[in-house]
C-alpha cells in the first residue's frame, strides 16, 4: 500500500520545528527516522496532513555527557546510541537494549526520539527509559519542560507530549561502573518486538543505588516493577530472595497485562526474565 | 593406448554435463538488478489498478456508492461487482469426484462477499497512489451474515452455508477402505487415538501477485504479463472466463519472484485487470501488496486430523483410521479444484511404511476464509506430521527407540516397486538407507552426547526424525485418478539450434527459482554435444512456448526435462544424418561432442556443428535428399505408466527447547534425500535447503490467525512471521541415488520434498527435549512459545 | 498536498533531479522515476528487506523513506555494482559460485546488505554474517548458501587486500 498525501517541511532549526507545529497543530506529525511512522502511512493507518520532518535539524542529533547525565538528542540514530564510547561507559544498559532493536537497517535509520515519542509498549527504548528513569526534555510553545519517563507514556502509542511540543533529548542518569545492569527480552524470532522485556540494574550485595527494574511489552505501557524492587532495596542478594522477586515481577505482570488471552504465559515469561536478569545483572557487579 | 588415440578419445568425449555441479546461467542476471519482473515493466500510458476489498467475512452486498471515487482527480474507472458480471464468468473449477459441490469465484464479488479481502470493487487511475485514494471513497454497504470461521463452526448442526445451493460446508467427502482395518484393530495390542492440527500458512513469495492487461482493440488482442507459474493454463482459463478466442489471447509469465505453488493459480484479479484493460483500451497494471497477499492471495495447510492407530507390542503398526479435515477457505480455486488437500493426504497418508489396513474419510470444508490451494508439499506435511508423529506414539508405548521402530516399519527395498495400500505405485526408494545415512551424515550419536552434556546442565536439547516418500512428477493417470478436470500429465519442449548453431529451447514450464535455465542446458548440451553456454532456455510466453501446464508438483525436471532431452535427441538425430551424409560416413558411427561431429574414433574426421548448422539453413542444397532445412523439434514427455515417480527422504533436527519461555531454537539439520538421478546437485541442494526452510517456518513461526469473526489478525509481517536468516540453522544434506525405472534418466522430482518434513521433525523434537519433564504428545503446528509452555504444562501433569 | 518538490539525488555516481510529491518513496522514485529496477518492493511495512539500498554508506531501506527526504544524498543500489555478468563484483560472484540466490528477488537487497556488512566486519563469523542479514528476508535458499556466499566473498576479498599489500 501506498502512503495518503501529505505537506512536506524539512526544517533545519528546532525554533522552526516550533513554528510548523504552532502553525499546523493536530495536523502535523514529526517524522523521525520513519521506522515505525512510514509503515503506518504505507499501511493508511496512519494519515497526518503534514509531516515535519527533523532529519535536517542537526541539533537534535547528539550524545553527550552533562553534569552527571547523558544525554542523547531525540534525533539520534540507534546505531550511534549502540556503538557510542560514551553511551557504553554512563549507561551500558542502554547501549545493551539499543543494540537489540530490529536490523541493521532499521539501527540505521531508526531515532531515539522517534522510538520513544511512538510509544510502543513492546520497544526497546521506552522500557530502558522507565527502568533508567530518564527525563524527557520536550520544548514547546511555553518553553522547555522534563517529564520523566515514568509519566511519559500514557498508553498504546500514546505519550503526553502536546500537538505543539517536540521531544528535544532525553537525559540518563549516569550509572556507569555502579550497580550491574541487563537487558532480557523475549521475542518470536530475533529482531522483532518483544513478548515481554526485562531491564534491570541491580547494586551488588549490601548496595541499593541505582536499583531498577522495568518491564516492557505487558500491558499498554512500560512499567516498574515496585513489588520486586521494594523486595531487593534492603541489598539482600539470596538466591530465595531474587526468587522471590521475580515472582513478584511475574505477578505485577499478570495484573498489568489483565484481560489478554495469553496473560498467564506472559506473567511467567516476565519473571523468568528478570530472574535471569537479575543473575546477569550480578554476574556483572563483579559479585 | 597411444598418444593420438588419447587426444582422439579426449577430443570426441565430451564430461557429461548431466549430473554435474554446475553454477547457474541465469544468475548473473538477478545479481546486478537486471532481473524483469512484472513490476519492472511499464508500457506507455499504463493505468493502476487498486482493489476496494471487504471487510466483512460474510454478508450480502446491498450497495456500492462509486460516485466520490469515480469524480476524485486522476481517476479512469470505478467498476463493481454488478458489472464485471456482464464481462467475465466467475472461476469454476469443478472436480468430477462424485460427491463434489461447485462454487463460483467472481472476479469481483457481486452480491455476496465470503471473506475479509475479497475484491469487491477496481479503481483504475494514473498512478497506485491516487487509486488506493479513490478506492477509501468507495462505500460499499454490507448486510452481515453469521460467519463460519472454522472448520468447527462449518460442521456443527445447523451451521450457516456459504454456498446456497449446497446441502452442507462441505466441498467434498471422501472415504477409503482397504485391507482389514476392524481385524486390525481388534487383534492390535494397543490402539492410540490422536489429534492433530496443522494451522493456516502459506508460501509467502517475496515477490507479491501482480500482472499488466494490454488490450488491442483493433484485432480484439489481450497480452496479459503475469507472476505466474502456469502461463498457459491462465490463457486457457481466461479465454473460458472472458469468452475469447484463446488465440487472441498472450500470457507472459517474466521473471517470477518465487511461487511455491502459491502463483500456480488463475486468480480472480487477473481476469478483473483484463477486463479493465479491454474495457478502457489502455494498458492497466495491477501490483499486489503485502497486506492484499495475506488476506487474499492463497492460504494452505490447515488440517485437522483424528487418527487410531492399531500397533503391535514389537511396534509395528498393523492398521490406521483416520478422519481428516481440510479447512478449504471460500471458493474453489482453478485449475485444482478444492479437493487436492484431502485427496492428497487421504492417499498419502501411510506414507514410507508398509501398513495394508487403511480406512480414511476426508472432508474438504468450506469457511469464511481466504481459499485454500496447493503449496510446496501439498497436503503431505499435514499427512507426514500425523503418520511420523503416530511411529513416535508408537515407539513411546512400546518402550522402543523412535528409530527402531521406524525400521521395523518402512517398505523394504527388496519390495518395490510397492503398491501402497491406497493403490499408489512406489516404484522406487531407499528408506532404510536414507534413515540410516541421515543419523550418520548428521552424526546422531554426537548429537545424543550434546543432549546428555546438556541435560546434565539443566538444557533441554532434543532430537527428531522424520521419514517420507513424495509422490513427485505426477503423471497422467493419476491425475485421472484425482478427479481433476485438468489432466496435468505432460509437459512440452521445443529445441531449435538456429544458424550459428546455437540452441534455443522453448518449454511449458516456468523457472522461478527452480535453475530450469542451467538444467534444462545441461541436459541439452549432453544430447547436442555442444558446450552448455551454447544452449538457452525460455519460457513464460505462451506465444513462444509449446503448450504445458507449468511447473507444480515437482514435476518440471522430470517432465520438461524429459522433453527437452527427446526434443534434443530428435535435433541430434538431424544432425548424425546430416554429418553422416558429409563426412561420408555411417551414420551410426557419428558422434556429437565438443561441438563438432566425428566419425566414432577418428577425431581427424569431423565437422563443426556450427558449420552444419549454417549449412542447413542457408546451403540447403548440402542437406540429404529429403531432409528439410530444419534443425529443430518438438516433444512431450508423460512418464509411463503415470503414476508418478516416488522421492524420498529422512530428516533429522537437534533442537533445544526453553521450557520456561517456550522459545524453540534449531541447533543442526540434517537431511539425506533421494531424488534418483540429479540433473545438477548444487540445485538439488538448494531446493532442499529452501523447502526445509519453508517447513521450519510453518513448523515454528508462521500462521495465519483469524477470530471468530472471520477476521484476519495477521495481515503484516510483524504478525505474520517468516524465517530469517538467525532462525535457520545451516542445513546439511546427503544425497543417495536410487533411480525412477519409470522415467527418463531415472530422474525423480524433488522441489517440494524439503518442506514435508520439518513440521514432524521439529515436533519430534520438542517432544523429546521436554522428556524429562514426562512424555508429552506434541501435536499441533506451528510451536509457537506459548504452545509449547502448554506442552511443557502437560508433560509435568502427565508425570504427576 | 500534491505540490511537487525538486529532489536532487545522486544515485551510483550520476546527478539526478526529479520532481515528486512529497508522499512518494524513495524506492518508487528510484524504481519509476530514474528505471532503477533493481530494487525491489516486498513488504513496505519495513520488513522483508527487498528494497535495501545503500544511502550515505549505510543500508537503508528504500520503502520507509520519502524520495523528498533523500534530496542531497549519496545513493547506491544494485546497478552500481557491475557493469556486466564479466565484472562481477566479489560479493556477487560468490552468490553465483555459492548458488546463494534462487528466484532473485530478495537478491538485490540480500547482497547490498553483504557489501554493507563486509565493509564493517571484513571478517565475519557465520553467527554475525547471519545477524547481519537477519532484516533480510528469503524465502527460497533457506540461507545457508547466502551465507557461504558471504564468507566466501569475504575470504577473497580479504586475499585480494592481502594481495594488493605485497
Amino acid at each position: 500500500m501506498k502512503p495518503p498525501p501529505f505537506e512536506y517541511f524539512s526544517p533545519t532549526s528546532v525554533d522552526e520545528c516550533l513554528t510548523l507545529l504552532a502553525e499546523h497543530g493536530e495536523d502535523a506529525k514529526l517524522l523521525a527516522g520513519g521506522q515505525s511512522l512510514v509503515p503506518l502511512m504505507n499501511l493508511r493507518l496512519a494519515a497526518p496532513e503534514v509531516l515535519i520532518d527533523l532529519n535536517g535539524v542537526d541539533e537534535l542529533a547528539r550524545i553527550d555527557r552533562d553534569d552527571g547525565e547523558l544525554v542523547i538528542g531525540a534525533m539520534t540514530r540507534h546505531r550511534d546510541v549502540a556503538s557510542s564510547e560514551l553511551v557504553r561507559e554512563a549507561c551500558p544498559l542502554l547501549a545493551e537494549a539499543a543494540a537489540l532493536i530490529g536490523y541493521p537497517a532499521i539501527r540505521n535509520r531508526g531515532t531515539m526520539g522517534g522510538s520513544l515519542s511512538h510509544a510502543d509498549p513492546a520497544a526497546e527504548l521506552p522500557c530502558v527509559t522507565t527502568t533508567l528513569d530518564a527525563e524527557m526534555v520536550v520544548v514547546g510553545p511555553g518553553g522547555r519542560r522534563s517529564i520523566p519517563a515514568r509519566d511519559f507514556f500514557a498508553g498504546h502509542f500514546t505519550t503526553v507530549l502536546e500537538p505543539s511540543e517536540l521531544l528535544l533529548e532525553v537525559r540518563f542518569p549516569a550509572h556507569g561502573g555502579g550497580p550491574g545492569w541487563s537487558f532480557h527480552e523475549f521475542s518470536r524470532k530475533s529482531g522483532d518486538f518483544a513478548l515481554v522485556a526485562v531491564a534491570v540494574q541491580l547494586p551488588g550485595d549490601g548496595a541499593s543505588a541505582g536499583l531498577a527494574i522495568g518491564v516492557g511489552g505487558v500491558g499498554d505501557r512500560p512499567w516498574r516493577a515496585d513489588a520486586a524492587e521494594g523486595l531487593l532495596a534492603g541489598g539482600q542478594r539470596g538466591d530465595e530472595l531474587l526468587q522471590q522477586a521475580a515472582d513478584a515481577v511475574g505477578a505485577q505482570a499478570r495484573e498489568h497485562g489483565e484481560g489478554h488471552a495469553d496473560n498467564d504465559y506472559r506473567g511467567h515469561v516476565a519473571a523468568t526474565l528478570a530472574r535471569r536478569a537479575f543473575a546477569t545483572a550480578l554476574e556483572r557487579t563483579g559479585r | 593406448m597411444s598418444e593420438t588415440q588419447a587426444e582422439t578419445q579426449a577430443a570426441t568425449q565430451q564430461p557429461k554435463l548431466l549430473g554435474a555441479r554446475v553454477t547457474r546461467v541465469e544468475d548473473p542476471r538477478f545479481l546486478t538488478g537486471n532481473g524483469r519482473y512484472v513490476d519492472d515493466i511499464a508500457l506507455p500510458g499504463m493505468l493502476h489498478v487498486a482493489f476496494v476489498r471487504s471487510t466483512m467475512a460474510h454478508a450480502d452486498i446491498t450497495g456500492v456508492n462509486v460516485e466520490a471515487a469515480a469524480s476524485h482527480p486522476g481517476v479512469h474507472a470505478v467498476v463493481t461487482g454488478a458489472e464485471m458480471a456482464g464481462e467475465a464468468k466467475p472461476i469454476t473449477c469443478d472436480s468430477l469426484v462424485p460427491t463434489w459441490q461447485a462454487t463460483e469465484y467472481p472476479a469481483l464479488a457481486h452480491e455476496r462477499v465470503r471473506f475479509v479481502g475479497e475484491a469487491v470493487a477496481a479503481v483504475v487511475a494514473d498512478d497506485r497512489y491516487i487509486a488506493e485514494d479513490a478506492s477509501e471513497l468507495v462505500r460499499v454497504e454490507y448486510s452481515a451474515r453469521e460467519p463460519v470461521a472454522s472448520i468447527e463452526a462449518a460442521i456443527r448442526d445447523g451451521a450457516p452455508r456459504l454456498h446456497d445451493s449446497w446441502e452442507d460446508n462441505f466441498f467434498v467427502k471422501r472415504h477409503f477402505n482397504g485391507g482389514d482395518v476392524e481385524g486390525a484393530m481388534a487383534e492390535a495390542d494397543g490402539v492410540l487415538e490422536l489429534d492433530l492440527v496443522s494451522h493456516r500458512h502459506s508460501g509467502i513469495p517475496l515477490e507479491c501477485r501482480g500482472c499488466i492487461a494490454d488490450y488491442n482493440r483493433g484485432d480484439n488482442t489481450l497480452t496479459l504479463w503475469t507472476s505466474t507459474q502456469i502461463p498457459h493454463l491462465v490463457r486457457t482459463g481466461l479465454a473460458d472466463v472472458l469468452e475469447m478466442p484463446e488465440n487472441s489471447i498472450r500470457v507472459i509469465a517474466p521473471e517470477v519472484g518465487g511461487g511455491y505453488g502459491i502463483k500456480g493459480h488463475l486468480f480472480p484479479e487477473e481476469i478483473a485487470v483484463a477486463v479493465l484493460a479491454r474495457k478502457l483500451g489502455r494498458a492497466v497494471k495491477w501490483i499486489e501488496d503485502r497486506r492484499e497477499h495475506l488476506l487474499a492471495c492463497i492460504h494452505a495447510r490447515e488440517h485437522h486430523h483424528r487418527l487410531q492407530v492399531a500397533y503391535k507390542q514389537d511396534g509395528t503398526v498393523t492398521g490406521i483410521k483416520a478422519l481428516l479435515y481440510v479447512d478449504c477457505g471460500a471458493y474453489s480455486v482453478y485449475p485444482w479444484t478444492s479437493t487436492m488437500d484431502t485427496g492428497m493426504a487421504l492417499g498419502i497418508l501411510p506414507g514410507p511404511y508398509r501398513i495394508r489396513n487403511y480406512e480414511c474419510e476426508a472432508y474438504s470444508v468450506t469457511t469464511n476464509k481466504c481459499p485454500l490451494g496447493p503449496y510446496r508439499g501439498v497436503a503431505r506435511p499435514a499427512a507426514c506430521f500425523s503418520i511420523e508423529r503416530a511411529m513416535d506414539e508408537v515407539a513411546h508405548a512400546v518402550g522402543l527407540d523412535p528409530f527402531e521402530v521406524r525400521r521395523r516399519n518402512l517398505v523394504r527395498d527388496d519390495e518395490f516397486p510397492y503398491e501402497s495400500v491406497t493403490g499408489l505405485i512406489y516404484d522406487s526408494g531407499s528408506f532404510h538407507e536414507a534413515l540410516e545415512k541421515v543419523c550418520r551424515d548428521g552424526d546422531l550419536e554426537g548429537m545424543r552426547r550434546l543432549q546428555e552434556e546438556a541435560r546434565a546442565e539443566g538444557r533441554y536439547l532434543g532430537i527428531g526424525f522424520s521419514c517420507y516418500t513424495e509422490q513427485t512428477a505426477h503423471t497422467t493417470n493419476e491425475f485421472i485418478k484425482r478427479g481433476v478436470p485438468i489432466i496435468f500429465g505432460y509437459d512440452t519442449a521445443i529445441v531449435r539450434m538456429d544458424p550459428s548453431g546455437t540452441v534455443l529451447v522453448h518449454v511449458s514450464t516456468h523457472s522461478h527459482g527452480q535453475g530450469h535455465e542451467t538444467t534444462y542446458a545441461q541436459v541439452v548440451a549432453d544430447q547436442l554435444g555442444i558446450p552448455l553456454e551454447s544452449v538457452k532456455v525460455a519460457f513464460g510466453d505462451t506465444a513462444a512456448t509449446p503448450y504445458g501446464h507449468g511447473t507444480f508438483a515437482s514435476r518440471s525436471a522430470v517432465l520438461a526435462g524429459g522433453a527437452s532431452l527427446r526434443a534434443a535427441q530428435k535435433v541430434a538425430e538431424m544432425l548424425v544424418r546430416f554429418a553422416a551424409e558429409h563426412l561420408e560416413a555411417d551414420p551410426g558411427d557419428i558422434e556429437l561432442a565438443q561441438g563438432k561431429a566425428f566419425v566414432r574414433g577418428s577425431a581427424s574426421r569431423g565437422v563443426e556443428i556450427a558449420d552444419l548448422a549454417r549449412w542447413a539453413y542457408h546451403r540447403p542444397e548440402k542437406l540429404p535428399d529429403g531432409m528439410e532445412p530444419v534443425l529443430e523439434a518438438v516433444s512431450s514427455y508423460d512418464a509411463d505408466p503415470g503414476t508418478g515417480t516416488f522421492a524420498n527422504a529422512a530428516h533429522l533436527v537437534l533442537v533445544e527447547v526453553d521450557p520456561e519461555t517456550g522459545g524453540v531454537k534449531l541447533l543442526r539439520y540434517a537431511v539425506t534425500e533421494d531424488c534418483g538421478r540429479m540433473i545438477n546437485p548444487l540445485i538439488v541442494d538448494g531446493q532442499v535447503h529452501g523447502g526445509v526452510a519453508q517447513g521450519i517456518g510453518g513448523a515454528l513461526l508462521e500462521e495465519f490467525v483469524y477470530d471468530e469473526n472471520g477476521q484476519l489478525l495477521t495481515t503484516t509481517f510483524l504478525d505474520y512471521l517468516l524465517p530469517g536468516a538467525t532462525d535457520i540453522p545451516k542445513i546439511e544434506v546427503t544425497h543417495l541415488e536410487t533411480l525412477s525405472p519409470f522415467t527418463l534418466e531415472g530422474i525423480k522430482g524433488m522441489g517440494e520434498g524439503g518442506a514435508i518434513g520439518p513440521g514432524p521433525a521439529v515436533a519430534s523434537a520438542v517432544a523429546d527435549a521436554l522428556s524429562p519433564f514426562g512424555h508429552v504428545f506434541v501435536n499441533e503446528l506451528p510451536l509457537t512459545p506459548e504452545r509449547v509452555r502448554k506442552f511443557v504444562q502437560q508433560a509435568t501433569g502427565n508425570a504427576a | 498536498m500534491n505540490q511537487h518538490h525538486e529532489v536532487r539525488l545522486n544515485v551510483n555516481g550520476t546527478e539526478h533531479t526529479v520532481s515528486v510529491p512529497p508522499r512518494k518513496l524513495l524506492v518508487d522514485c528510484l524504481r519509476e522515476d530514474l528505471r532503477l529496477t533493481g530494487t525491489h518492493v516486498g513488504c513496505e511495512q519495513g520488513v522483508c528487506g527487498a528494497c535495501t539500498i545503500i544511502m550515505d554508506g549505510q543500508n537503508v531501506r528504500s520503502c520507509l523513506m520519502f524520495a523528498v527526504q533523500a534530496d542531497g544524498a549519496s545513493i547506491e543500489t544494485i546497478e552500481s555494482l557491475a557493469s556486466g555478468p564479466e565484472d562481477l563484483h566479489p560479493v556477487q560472484q560468490a552468490f553465483v559460485d555459492c548458488h546463494g540466490l534462487q528466484c532473485g528477488f530478495c537478491t538485490p537487497g540480500m547482497v547490498l546488505a553483504a557489501k554493507s556488512f563486509l565493509e564493517q566486519n571484513p571478517s565475519p563469523t557465520d553467527d554475525e554474517i547471519r545477524e547481519a542479514i537477519a532484516g533480510n528476508i528469503c524465502r527460497c535458499t533457506g540461507y545457508t548458501f547466502i551465507v557461504d556466499a558471504i564468507r566466501t566473498a569475504a575470504e577473497r576479498m580479504a586475499g585480494e587486500e592481502a594481495g594488493q599489500h605485497v
